[in-house]
């Protein structure tokens, strides 16, 4: 963003104008391609989820422009399925792993820049290898794990889950924020009587505020749209978060596109509002990680 | 209370994939309860490292630090009662001016009304009233500058340590936090350790001088004491703008006795018998070098004049390409590649040995002037 207002490299045959001209062209072009692959899905299950199967398959054809509102879809979910209970499940497991992996993140991320140790760009380097590997791959060791320390169908084993996914990045994303945080307002601080934790606690963390937000955006967004560690650690029915237990609804006779819309439409509400309101936050998270 | 500071036999070394590094070499001093001290020096010469180790933001790797007779060396930054100025000012950008001033205050558990009044008799000597309700963003560096010495004013500490506190401010603002600094200075009851690397700080500012070089203490003294009675070529050329000219010359038999020979001058100066066939540098302030005047004379091509207000510099060479700088405010019509003479009496000449020692100020040797403060 900030490199729209930089006039073109000097070595170029264009002219600045026409730089600029061209760079407008391509921006709006990968963002209608984009929008083509977001919005249109977006729009279909909107469009299926306040609709009656009735009014969308009217006539043979898949009726995308809706004529009637209606909330069916929902009173289905409501009425035959335990989406309820799902929901509830995802939230207590999304909030548990959110605060587990933001905290992990910021004392993880204040040791690595505030302390000196043996190993330590090993450890860092470490922490972000780990986050290479896809869940999936995790998936299989992390049952046999899990099943003889008794934590198979537990609502606190996919929390640790979840977070060992999430964290990696985040404790990442906050060693790299705490090093923009200088060392001298915390020394400040302590030639002024405060001890350590009151320093973390009074100066550290409220300047460091967009960072944590940023990790706790981003675990939360990692839990949230989990589907891998849920189907692998939970197997009783009452337990399941709102992906696993929606991936199932196609199966089941009683349940048709519509009300599957419905649900999708639910799971996306979340991270919109989130997103929504702290994007800001985000940003700025983001932009001191380098990746603007 | 301000305690005095005695730092004794003070090293701090910094190991970095297996080289040692000096940062304090063995730094020895006693600066009294209540005084004015600066710590000057080049970049790197350690004077930051000493003024850490007395917040205790560093630990001596050997040696004590002592405020009074309290041994503070091995207590933390939090129980030594100092307030610290940073060079980057490091005010806590998410609480207002007044939270900055008074969160010392706040962590002691002062009470709030007792606070305020603190803050606000602070603000008002500081003139940062209007400031109070602001954040730090929205003032002016100088102003910040400002609430951070308030911060440490409120708290009513022992030792005021400043860590170049006015390195990014401009020269108006400079002038006038100087007149500051040494106006809380009087009003607090507190020991102040100053660290600059701008020697103009130091001498307008201090009682006392404490100058470094790579870690080791050049010279500890008055400012006034700095200027004339140098203790080494250092100490000559760091203090005092422009530097002090130094000359290379041999001791020489003449005519008129033993005396320091240059180009094209002969200075007798009968102590230095002794040292008679050695080399040695002679140093001249460029304000007692005067056009056409002095007992000795320097023949120099201009190479640049400067005006500065109602002096002029002048940069110039001599015959073997020696740089000399003479200040003086008769000089107006010099132009570059001008010839001129210009001279300095004895007692102005500061002689320097082959190890960088001062060993005669004019006519007297060092040894015979005892300054009456170093330690």
């Amino acid at each position: 963003m900030a490199t729209a207002d930089v006039p073109g490299g000097s070595g170029s045959l264009l002219s600045i104008r026409t730089q600029q001209r061209v760079k407008r062209v391509a921006v709006y072009l990968t963002a209608l391609l984009i929008s083509v692959f977001v919005v249109v899905p977006v729009y279909i299950m909107v469009a299926i989820a306040i609709q009656s199967p009735a009014a969308v398959f009217a006539g043979g054809n898949v009726n995308l422009v809706p004529h009637s509102v209606t909330f069916r879809n929902f009173a289905v979910l409501l009425d035959t399925t335990s989406t309820v209970t799902y929901f509830a499940n995802t939230l207590l497991v999304t909030a548990g792993s959110t605060l587990l992996s933001t905290a992990i993140a910021i004392a993880a991320g204040y040791g690595l820049t505030r302390f000196q140790f043996r190993a330590k760009s090993f450890a860092a380097r470490a922490v972000l290898f780990s986050y290479m590997f896809s869940p999936i791959v995790l998936a299989i060791p992390l049952y046999v794990i899990y099943y003889r320390l008794g934590l198979v169908n537990s609502y606190f084993g996919l929390m640790l889950a979840l977070t060992a996914i999430s964290a990696p990045f985040a404790i990442w994303l906050m060693w790299q924020y705490f090093q923009t945080v200088p060392i001298a307002l915390e020394e400040s601080a302590w030639v002024r009587g405060a001890g350590r934790w009151r320093t973390l606690w009074d100066v550290v963390l409220p300047v460091a505020r967009p960072g944590y937000i940023s990790a706790a955006i981003f675990s939360f967004a990692v839990a949230w749209n989990d589907f891998t560690m849920a189907r692998v650690v939970m197997s009783n029915d009452s337990m399941y978060t709102i992906n696993l237990g929606a991936s199932l609804f196609l199966d089941r006779v009683t349940i048709g596109w519509g009300a599957t819309m419905a649900v999708s439409l639910l799971i996306c509400i979340p991270p919109f509002i989130i997103a929504l309101f702290l994007q800001n936050y985000l940003l700025q998270g983001f932009n001191v990680g380098g990746l603007e | 209370m301000a305690e005095p500071i005695h730092l004794e036999d003070v090293r701090k070394e910094y190991r970095t994939a297996g080289v040692t590094h000096v940062a304090v070499d063995d730094l020895t001093l006693s600066l009294p309860a209540g005084s004015f001290t600066t710590i000057v020096g080049p970049s790197g010469c350690g004077k930051t490292t000493t003024l850490r180790m007395i917040a205790g933001l560093e630990t001596p790797t050997s040696g004590r630090i002592s405020f009074g007779e309290t041994d503070v060396t091995d207590l933390p930054p939090q129980r030594r009662n100092c307030a610290m100025v940073f060079q980057s000012i490091a005010l806590y950008p998410h609480m207002t001016v007044r939270g900055n001033i008074g969160y010392g205050l706040k962590i002691r558990g002062v009470p709030k009304a007792e606070r305020d009044a603190k803050i606000e008799a602070a603000a008002e000597t500081l003139q940062i009233t209007e400031q109070l309700e602001k954040m730090p963003s929205e003032l002016s560096g100088g102003q910040q500058q400002r609430v951070a010495l308030g911060g440490a004013f409120v708290q009513d500490p022992d030792v005021l340590l400043l860590d170049e506190p006015m390195s990014d401010l401009d020269a108006k603002l400079k002038a006038e936090l100087r007149v500051e600094v040494q106006r809380l200075h009087q009003e607090m009851d507190a020991t102040v350790v100053y660290v600059t690397h701008d020697q103009t700080e130091a001498m307008t500012m201090s009682d006392h001088v404490v100058l470094l070089n790579d870690g080791r203490l050049e010279q500890f003294a008055p400012p006034g004491e700095l200027f004339d009675y140098p203790r080494s070529e250092y100490v000559a050329r760091f203090i005092g703008t422009p530097s002090t000219n130094v000359l290379d010359c041999t001791v020489e038999e003449t005519a008129d006795g033993p005396a320091v020979v240059g180009d094209g001058f002969s200075m007798p100066v009968d102590s230095l018998a002794d040292a008679v066939g050695e080399t040695v540098r002679l140093g001249v302030r460029p304000q007692y070098l005067s056009p056409d005047a002095g007992d000795h004379r320097l023949d120099l091509t201009v190479e640049v004049v400067e005006q500065l207000g109602t002096e002029y510099v002048v940069h110039a060479t001599l015959g073997d390409g020696t740089r000399i700088d003479v200040v003086s405010d008769a000089v107006a019509h010099l132009r570059p590649g001008d010839q001129f003479v210009a001279g300095f009496d004895r007692e102005h000449a500061f002689v320097f040995d082959a190890n960088g020692d001062t060993v005669l100020f004019g006519d007297a040797p060092a040894t015979e002037h005892a300054p009456n403060s170093t330690p």
